[in-house]
């Protein structure tokens, strides 16, 4: 009902959960959509701002480029103008030149020697004189000059005076010749020609305008030819012929264009328009010198007038793009932040999600831990107040059947299973404790398997055998048999494996222990496999999932005959996991279950084992065994301590081998006989050889447990037996026995030697029924005590005593006044001699490895728990108190 | 890593604004002037060499390989030598104007200019005024092909250098050749047929002529065997000293000439008032005027035939002896007294190396006349190349000869053309070496 109350709350918890979650989805959607949303609008509005800015900049940017322009094509107006002025001024003068040289001839005798004695100027090239009336005159040049060289019929003239047409002269450059009358006294005698050369005016024209990029001509108006082209203006290599070349060659061709700069040069007007030149943006200009004789042509490209436009227009889009780029930067800066920020948001409602998860699986695992709890108990309730019930009952029947010894032996009997029972629930209660909160400490110590065995076999055996069932032990495969580990806790293990098999295995079921050496991992340790099999109840998959978790039992206690507390699994895979092992579990209904156990060991460095058979000179034994396997195991056992093992697998073979060959029978130094060895038994087989070698080779049988007839081969002289599995100690142990038994040996009554007669105790004991139980042991033991309350007293009494007065001390460890551990420090304090050597045993209900280690520090001997096991007590008193 | 990412980008960020804000600074920054005079002061004039050369009529958007590439090499000059070279052009007109060659005579008796490009009769002329400096002396001469040297070579002084050994051949619409079947013409006889075939299939013009260029007809049947027929010094010699006679030599060419003239093949009215290419090429790339003659460069010179819309290939001028390219030697020469004559002599120097000369045929595509130069040329001048190759050639001009060949040819070519009679010219021929001869008496 619990069960599915809580599955329904599990149910609704999570539909909840999945309504929420689809609450989010939608939320979160809607989120998306809305973040989308304003992103969509915020780049709107940016993009609005950058064209506004983009229209505010371009506006400017146009306006500086108009104004600029403005400036520049009126800039280029006034140097055209400054040339055009620098040219008139330059003619003017020649002309008022020439006005002087007339003058100045008019007044000569002799005119013609003047002109032909003149030497040309850089300017003046020709000189020429014609007098009135007549055709023909004389010139600088020495030839005879007549105007029809000339032609002045356009009518131009320079300062009044008219000026020719341009022609190429006789130094092959072009020249244009101004002609003056000679006026004396009011009258014209003559005419004076004199020849000016355009390459003069180079010298006066600025070297070029417009960073040399403007191209300028000088032409002249009538015929339209270039004239000059002064030096830096335009490109070096460009040159026009005329004015149609100039059209032609800059593709100057429009009708109407061509209309109107023909109209403005009839005109004597200046023309300035813009046109492509050589596919760049140009304007083209000319100008008007000297009333239309003479024109400045030419172009300048746009780009270089409005370069300063341009300079600006450039410094503009350079700070708009740095605007921009920090604009972006800054954007980019804030996305980034913007990123971060939500990534941290992000892994914070992460965290707050796993965090809340954790809380939840806590709050769910420790709900489930205080059902368990509740649970546990509940049957630890029913598993103690049963045997408490049993005992109080029989304690009843006791007080009632006093007088009848057999049913007070029956009555103790169960109450001390009883007892027994109670004592093992709080101790695997404790291990469980300990083991959780990491208490645990291994004891590492060297062990044999053969010990190991012995014990949980001296445990299993009767328990199987008390339900019928068969227990089957087998060792295979294991070259080390004496290892290093914690040998209690191993014991443990196999017992509650073991147990466990035996109690839920129907009467009459088997079990299995397999004890396999599998391969080394490394050379120093042995890998152990340990197989715990039955063909009991077996368990459901689902109990299997919980079956090492603690306070889990198959079945409810209280439903189940079974007693236990739950706890056995859990402690198993706790100890298996400290010792660094596996274990894993298979297991099906009604046809049983398999542990298997994986551990590795430490194998132990001492050769003492080694020692043992070197000094029995035992180098080589034979062994003789149907059995291959055990063979097999018996021969690596033997070898791992240096002793050869012969294997024959008949009794015939062994004989053979021990008879033949002469002295090689002396060679086998023991022989191990295999129960069935022979088909007439063992003892016959044993009889066989003894006649055959006598007796002094010893002789083990190797037995089986249930198997019958072996004792009759103890019989024989120098003869053993050996329990299967074989074991190298256990062989080693017999062969010391029957060694022992051929010798004459000392009688030694253990009773008198268990016995503690007439050995006295001061023993410290608060709780009273505890010492009035410890007073009637040692009296049954015919030992006397003196039992004091606590440690301050036990410390005073001894500080009173005589020495050898108490032959040892037995120490509760919590009392009042005084502690056992203070009263151990201030006995051994004392200045008398036993005090530092008087046994001191702590008898405590504190019983963990730590509260040994404390006692043992505060200078106790030797460390007992309670309840008090009186054969442990026996062996640790004589042990301390005989110096055995 | 997110820390040391954010920490990255505000580095990168803050590196960017500095850099930014360094630029800005640096780009509107002005170094503050410690004068007061505002006036930047000007670089050191450069010493100008001027030269003088004839400009060729232009048209919008076209380059002129021939100019651009003694550009690049008068660039190399002013580099080199720190000089600066102005330009000093003219062209006539029309036919009434002066023609480039009076002019440069003009301006180089008057000292007008340092350097000048001439003509080879110019050449002639002014060598033997005087009027031209001794180039021998230059490194680049070294370098020259022989050829070169001896055709300007005038009193012992190497007046002229070439970028460019001319070559003139017939350019000929091969297309129109292969329309009536016609083989590129060998001989005059072939030459004459395949005119024939031309009129007939009312080409109203087969050769189109300029008042220059008729004479190479002239000179390719004159002197078509006295170059090639391995006597040429002898011949000349005879020339010189008056045992053979010049208007012998001519007197096949212009009796072929004068059929043509008579024929119709050429129209000599337009010819004699007809600038070179400007009369005669547009007939020419408009497929009127299935041949005209001109020279190497023209092949390669979108202003002149660089660019036809049929195909075209260059031969030599029909002969005895094959065709037959004419080769005038064309110069640069250094007036006397020019005002910048070292700095003249020192451009003309880098302009004719090795290292301009491979400039300039590489961009003209042209014979170079150092024999260290050697371009590929273009495929239509090919079958001319093969016959230059061969060493078969005549030249145009010959500073051996004491009556100027060029020149005088071109003038007596165009009294044919003006009316004429083949006699008459010869008898120009037979006053001019009269008039050596008296000279070097």
């Amino acid at each position: 009902m619990s069960k599915k109350l809580i599955r329904y709350k599990g149910e609704q918890s999570i539909s909840a959960v999945g309504y929420q979650g689809g609450t989010e989805i939608k939320m979160g959607k809607k989120h998306n959509e809305s973040k989308m949303d304003r992103g969509i609008s915020l780049l709107v509005s940016i993009i609005l701002v950058f064209l506004f800015l983009g229209i505010i900049v371009f506006s400017v940017s146009h306006k500086i480029s108009r104004e600029m322009a403005a400036s520049a094509t009126q800039n280029l107006n006034e140097s055209l103008d400054l040339i055009k002025c620098t040219i008139e001024a330059i003619l003017n003068k020649e002309a008022e030149y020439q006005r002087l040289m007339a003058q100045g001839i008019a007044k000569m005798e002799e005119p013609e020697e003047y002109i032909r004695k003149y030497t040309r100027s850089d300017t003046m090239m020709k000189i020429a004189l014609i007098r009135s009336g007549e055709t023909e005159g004389v010139s600088s040049t020495g030839e005879v000059f007549t105007e029809e060289e000339l032609d002045f019929s356009a009518g131009g003239t320079i300062d009044g005076l008219p000026v020719s047409q341009s022609y190429l002269n006789y130094m092959g450059t072009w020249a244009y010749c101004i002609k003056c009358p000679v006026v004396d006294e009011g009258r014209e005698i003559a005419s004076l020609y004199v020849e000016y050369v355009y390459d003069s005016f180079d010298k006066s024209l600025p070297e070029g305008f417009y960073n040399k990029k403007a191209m300028l001509y000088i032409m002249d108006a009538e015929t339209e030819r270039f004239v000059l082209k002064p030096k830096g203006m335009g490109e070096r290599s460009a040159g026009h012929l005329n004015l149609t070349d100039f059209y032609r060659a800059n593709d100057i061709q429009e009708d109407g264009l061509r209309e109107e700069v023909e109209a403005c040069l009839k005109e004597n007007k200046n023309i300035m328009f813009y046109h492509d030149i050589r596919n760049k943006d140009s304007l083209s200009y000319m100008w008007s010198v000297n009333g239309g004789t003479l024109y400045l042509i030419g172009y300048v490209p746009i780009e270089a007038i409005q370069q300063e436009g341009r300079s600006v227009n450039q410094n503009i889009l350079i700070v708009v793009v740095v605007m921009l780029i920090a604009f972006f930067l800054c954007c980019l800066l804030y996305y980034l932040n913007q990123r971060q920020q939500i990534k941290i948001r992000k892994e914070r409602e992460a965290e707050r999600e796993i965090s809340n998860r954790r809380l939840a699986e806590a709050l769910q695992a420790a709900q489930i831990a205080s059902n368990s709890k509740t649970m546990f108990l509940s049957n630890m309730s029913h598993d103690i107040r049963t045997p408490m019930n049993a005992v109080l009952g029989f304690t009843t029947l006791l007080a009632r059947d006093a007088e009848n010894p057999e049913k007070v032996r029956e009555y103790t009997k169960k109450i001390m299973a009883s007892g027994q029972h109670l004592l093992s629930l709080i101790n695997d209660i404790l291990d469980v404790s300990k083991i959780e909160s990491g208490k645990v400490v291994l004891n590492v110590e060297e062990f044999t398997l053969n010990d190991l065995v012995s014990s949980v076999d001296a445990i299993i055996r009767p328990m199987a055998a008390a339900r019928e069932q068969k227990f089957f032990l087998e060792v295979t495969g294991v070259k080390h048999e004496c290892l290093m580990g914690d040998e209690t806790r191993i014991n443990q293990i196999l017992i509650n494996l073991l147990s466990n098999s035996v109690k839920y295995t129907q009467t009459g079921g088997s079990i299995w222990l397999r004890i396999i050496g599998l391969k080394q991992r490394s050379g120093q340790y042995e890998h152990i496999r340990i197989e715990v099999e039955d063909n009991g109840y077996g368990m459901t998959p689902e109990y299997l999932e919980t079956i090492f978790d603690a306070f889990t039992r198959a079945e409810n206690s209280t439903t189940n005959k079974v007693q236990g507390t739950g706890l056995g699994m859990a402690i198993t895979k706790n100890i298996i996991e400290l010792m660094g092992g596996t274990i894993e579990v298979t297991s099906e209904v009604n046809k049983g279950s398999l542990f298997r156990v994986d551990l590795e060991f430490r194998i132990p460095e001492g050769q003492a084992h080694k020692r043992f058979w070197e000094e029995k000179g035992i180098s080589r034994i034979l062994v003789a065994d149907a059995d291959t396997e055990e063979c097999e195991n018996i021969q690596m056992l033997m070898g791992d301590v240096d002793v050869q093992a012969d294997v024959v697998h008949s009794l015939e073979e062994a004989l053979s081998l021990l008879q033949g060959h002469g002295h090689v029978q002396n060679e086998y130094h023991a022989a191990v006989l295999g129960g069935n060895i022979s088909d007439t038994g063992v003892l016959q087989a044993v009889k066989g050889i003894r006649e055959e070698v006598g007796d002094a080779l010893p002789i083990l049988v190797l037995a089986e447990h249930d198997e019958g007839g072996v004792e009759d081969v103890l019989r024989i002289k120098n003869t053993g037996v050996l329990m299967k599995p074989f074991f190298v100690s256990a062989f080693k142990e017999k062969i010391t026995e029957m060694q022992a038994e051929l010798m004459p040996s000392e009688q030694t009554g253990t009773d008198r030697k268990d016995s503690l007669d007439g050995l006295y105790f001061l023993a410290a004991e608060d709780n009273e029924i505890n010492a009035e139980i410890l007073r009637e042991i040692l009296t049954m033991e015919k030992a006397g005590c003196e039992i004091v309350e606590n440690g301050q007293m036990a410390v005073e009494r001894f500080k009173d005593s005589q020495e050898g007065e108490f032959d040892a001390i037995l120490m509760d460890v919590q009392m009042p006044v005084m502690n056992g551990y203070d009263a151990t420090r201030a006995i051994r304090a004392l200045e008398r001699e036993d005090a530092r050597t008087i046994p001191i045993i702590a008898m405590t209900a504190n019983a963990f490895a730590e509260d040994e280690k404390e006692a043992l520090n505060a200078g106790m001997d030797v460390h007992l728990a309670k309840p008090i096991d009186i054969d442990l007590l026996k062996q640790v008193i004589r042990k301390y108190t005989k110096g055995e | 890593m997110n820390i040391f990412r954010k920490v990255d980008v505000r580095k990168l960020g803050m590196i960017c604004i500095v850099g930014m804000a360094s630029a800005v600074m640096a780009a509107c920054g002005a170094k503050d002037g410690s004068e007061n005079n505002l006036i930047v002061v000007e670089s050191e004039q450069k010493q100008t060499v001027n030269l003088f050369s004839p400009m060729e009529k232009t048209e919008a958007d076209v380059e002129n390989v021939a100019r651009s590439a003694a550009d690049k090499t008068i660039m190399l000059a002013e580099e080199k030598l720190g000089v600066s070279v102005g330009y000093v052009t003219y062209t006539a007109e029309d036919y009434q104007d002066k023609t480039y060659d009076d002019v440069t005579l003009d301006r180089a008796r008057n000292d007008m200019d340092d350097l000048y490009l001439l003509n080879p009769d110019t050449l002639r002329t002014l060598a033997e005024e005087g009027k031209l400096r001794d180039l021998s002396g230059l490194d680049c001469v070294k370098n020259l092909r022989d050829v070169v040297k001896a055709a300007n070579v005038v009193d012992g002084k190497l007046v002229a250098i070439p970028q460019e050994v001319v070559a003139y051949g017939l350019f000929v619409n091969k297309d129109m050749f292969d329309k009536y079947g016609l083989a590129l013409p060998e001989t005059p006889e072939e030459f004459l047929e395949c005119c024939r075939v031309f009129k007939e299939n009312g080409i109203e013009t087969p050769v189109g002529a300029n008042r220059w260029w008729l004479e190479t007809f002239v000179l390719a049947q004159a002197y078509a065997d006295l170059y090639n027929g391995g006597n040429t010094e002898a011949e000349i010699a005879a020339l010189n000293s008056g045992d053979s006679k010049y208007s012998d030599y001519m007197r096949p060419g212009f009796e072929f000439l004068q059929e043509m003239i008579d024929k119709e093949y050429v129209d000599a009215d337009k010819a004699l008032v007809s600038e070179a290419i400007e009369g005669e090429g547009e007939d020419f790339l408009s497929q009127k005027s299935p041949i005209v003659m001109a020279y190497w460069g023209a092949a390669n010179t979108e202003t002149a035939y660089g660019k036809t819309d049929f195909e075209m290939q260059v031969i030599g001028f029909p002969s005895r002896r094959g065709q037959m390219p004419v080769m005038p030697m064309t110069g640069f020469g250094v007036g006397i007294n020019a005002e910048h004559g070292e700095d003249a002599m020192a451009v003309l120097d880098i302009m004719l190396s090795d290292e301009a000369l491979q400039i300039y045929a590489e961009t003209n595509r042209v014979i170079s006349p150092s024999k260290n130069v050697e371009v590929e040329c273009v495929d239509s001048l090919k079958p001319l190349n093969d016959r230059i190759q061969e060493n078969v050639y005549v030249l145009g001009s010959n500073a051996g000869m004491d009556v100027e060949q060029w020149g005088n040819t071109c003038l007596i070519v165009r009294d044919l053309l003006g009316g004429a009679t083949v006699d008459e010219c010869m008898a120009e021929f037979d006053w001019l070496q009269e008039e050596a001869l008296r000279k070097n008496r």
